[in-house]
């Protein structure tokens, strides 16, 4: 069994929750983004996470130590996707701005700043437990190093 | 008997195994919290290593180490149902296993070096 594949694993959930918190805080910044590059108002975004958890028979093989076949690359979670919402935009009445439509009224995107908020924290708290989860598998790879000694 | 390849230093390298396959497992549980429809998985560490004790060394290879799914743990609402308090006591518990593993193993290695300097200490 070789320790060190816990570092992939765990690190591949480190990468995914930092991308939900980036999705999330650009979510946070374009609330009120009437202009977009595609046209009309900022879509909220969500990351869509993906397991890659090991097959039964990688499991086997890490468990004879025979081989690692492809463990290194496989396990652990990764983003599969960054859908938008596609929930209709807020219209409010703003004759002035720029960006109104012939009626005065303005798209903005329809972000809800707590929803928001709560979904940054569940991605900072999987992130420290990802964190944690790294050092127990440090301490015990050094645990192993200890035998030598 | 062979000082060191004997009963209880093979025994002690399959517990350290299964620990670190158990602490795979476990990781994974964590690393996939929050994606959607996942369910959390685990090794029976006794039953396996009851059957790793019963079986020949030279067939040990052939018997993978089962992993289940675990059944009656409390699914959220996206069909995810890893628990964050069972897998972080799981994996403190799994860690100490493995400590005390490695105490045993290094202790074992030193009443064969003390065997050797006669008693002096080396």
């Amino acid at each position: 069994m070789n320790l060190f594949g816990l570092f992939q694993v765990s690190g591949s959930a480190l990468a995914a929750e930092r991308l939900r918190a980036e999705v999330v805080t650009s979510n946070l910044a374009n609330s009120e983004s009437t202009r977009t590059p595609e046209g009309g108002p900022y879509r909220r975004k969500m990351a869509v996470f993906e397991s890659r958890t090991s097959s039964p028979f990688q499991l086997l093989m890490a468990s004879t130590g025979s081989t690692n076949s492809g463990l290194d690359s496989s396990g652990g979670v990764r983003v599969s996707q960054v859908v938008e919402d596609q929930a209709p935009a807020i219209r409010k009445y703003d004759p002035g701005h720029p960006d109104a439509d012939a009626s005065g009224y303005v798209e903005y995107p329809d972000i809800n700043p707590v929803q928001e908020v709560v979904d940054l924290m569940g991605a900072q708290r999987a992130y420290e437990l990802n964190a944690s989860a790294i050092s127990a598998a440090k301490q015990m790879i050094q645990q192993s190093i200890q035998i030598l000694r | 008997m062979s000082l060191v390849d004997n009963t209880m230093m093979q025994n002690l390298t399959r517990a350290l195994d299964l620990t670190a396959l158990r602490q795979r497992v476990v990781s994974e549980n964590i690393a996939n919290i929050d994606t959607p429809g996942y369910k959390t998985r685990d090794i029976d560490f006794a039953a396996e290593f009851r059957r790793a004790l019963s079986q020949d060394e030279s067939d040990a290879a052939a018997v993978p180490v089962q992993v289940r799914t675990l059944r009656g743990l409390e699914e959220r609402p996206d069909g995810n149902n890893v628990s964050i308090d069972r897998e972080s006591l799981l994996m403190a518990q799994n860690q100490l296993q493995f400590q005390t593993g490695v105490a045993v193993l290094r202790s074992e290695f030193n009443r064969l070096q003390l065997a050797i300097s006669g008693g002096s200490n080396s």
